[in-house]
């Protein structure tokens, strides 16, 4: 199958360790229905137990529900974007040690740089293929 | 700074060579032309920032102001009784009056220096103002194609996924399908090309921008220095 240029950004890996890889549950965090459908297709098949949530503002009262190996956090979202949930996210004690990768049209250096600094883990620039997505989620989960 | 450009308008001799000879040993000269009463033009006026009114003939302050855009700043030199200065004063608020006396010509070179730096600053202020109202229009375009490139971009992941998703079983598919399924999913890839080539494009036109105002601001502050 014909690839993008790869646009798959792994900030750090070293905190996570074996851990993660207990549970395959994974958070999609996009106001999109479509999306969270799509993404939760490609990660089925590789055996994931992918959960959609297109509310940014439960992010928290998912995590707490699902407890999730790894969230896929979109950026541009009404109400709260994915840079406010990130820095939340990573604010909170209880949540701090969840992967986060941002999935995200949002591609300039800028973007991404900014999304380091609110504590992403991941950065992933849509449109990605089958093969991106899954191997930034395979780092974590 | 642009070489200004000044006219001294006056029927006696010495006011005019006095005048440019004050002007001549500034550090910047603007250009001067002289004229008198008779040679002023009634319908075109040559270009100028500056008019100077020295002595005219008898009555002919009123004319030659007529023929003057209300907007030019003009400096009037005439003695402080001249009968028709009360009239004329009431008539152009912006008219300057420099009192024929002892020190006129220095009095006269410096309000003259003022007044065309004055011009000078508006020049540059609405030349400011036409290059921030450009950049505006170029912001909004800017932002425009940023929430186009965001709605492309979610468009094409989703025709790509799912693409991708239906090539992961192609024994589900009819031959046809399935090579439909494969135009639709390399066309989609086409598309994500020539909107990378579209957002490499602005970044070299936001890039050249840059430099351009960077010179043009350069080239503004150094004016300023000189002056």
């Amino acid at each position: 199958m014909e690839q993008l240029a790869a646009d798959v950004h792994l900030f750090s890996l070293d905190k996570y360790g074996e851990s993660a890889a207990v549970h395959k549950k994974v958070l999609i965090v996009d106001d999109s229905p479509a999306e969270v459908k799509l993404i939760q297709g490609l990660l089925e098949r590789e055996g994931y137990w992918p959960v959609g949530l297109n509310d940014p503002k439960r992010v928290e009262e998912a995590i707490a529900h699902e407890h999730p190996s790894v969230i896929l956090l979109d950026i541009v979202m009404p109400g709260r974007n994915g840079y406010q949930v990130c820095r939340d996210l990573k604010g909170n004690a209880e949540f701090n040690s969840i992967p986060v990768i941002m999935v995200t049209t949002k591609d300039s250096v800028s973007d991404k740089f900014w999304g380091q600094q609110q504590g992403a883990d991941g950065y992933v620039t849509k449109p990605f293929t089958r093969e991106e997505l899954i191997r930034a989620v395979r780092r974590f989960a | 700074m642009r070489h200004a450009n000044v006219i001294i308008l006056t029927d006696e001799t010495e006011f005019a060579r006095l005048l440019t000879a004050g002007w001549q040993a500034e550090r910047q000269a603007p250009r001067v032309t002289v004229l008198t009463s008779d040679l002023w033009p009634e319908q075109e006026a040559p270009a100028r920032d500056l008019v100077v009114v020295g002595p005219v003939r008898e009555g002919g302050l009123t004319s030659v102001l007529r023929a003057l855009d209300p907007l030019t700043a003009v400096i009037l030199c005439v003695p402080a009784d001249s009968k028709e200065l009360g009239q004329l004063r009431a008539k152009y608020p912006r008219l300057i009056h420099v009192p024929l006396r002892e020190d006129w010509a220095q009095t006269l070179l410096l309000v003259a220096g003022e007044s065309l730096r004055r011009t000078e600053a508006v020049r540059l202020a609405r030349q400011a103002e036409r290059a921030a109202a450009k950049n505006e229009n170029h912001a909004t375009l800017g932002r425009y194609m940023l929430d186009m490139k965001h709605s492309v971009n979610n468009a094409l992941t989703s025709m790509l996924g799912n693409a991708e998703l239906l090539l992961l079983e192609p024994g589900q598919l009819s031959s046809q399908s399935l090579a439909q399924i494969k135009t639709i999913h390399s066309m989609a890839l086409r598309i994500n090309e020539v909107m990378q080539r579209f957002s490499s494009l602005a970044s070299e036109m936001l890039e050249a921008e840059n430099t351009s105002q960077a010179e043009t601001e350069g080239a503004t502050a150094q004016a300023s220095q000189r002056h």
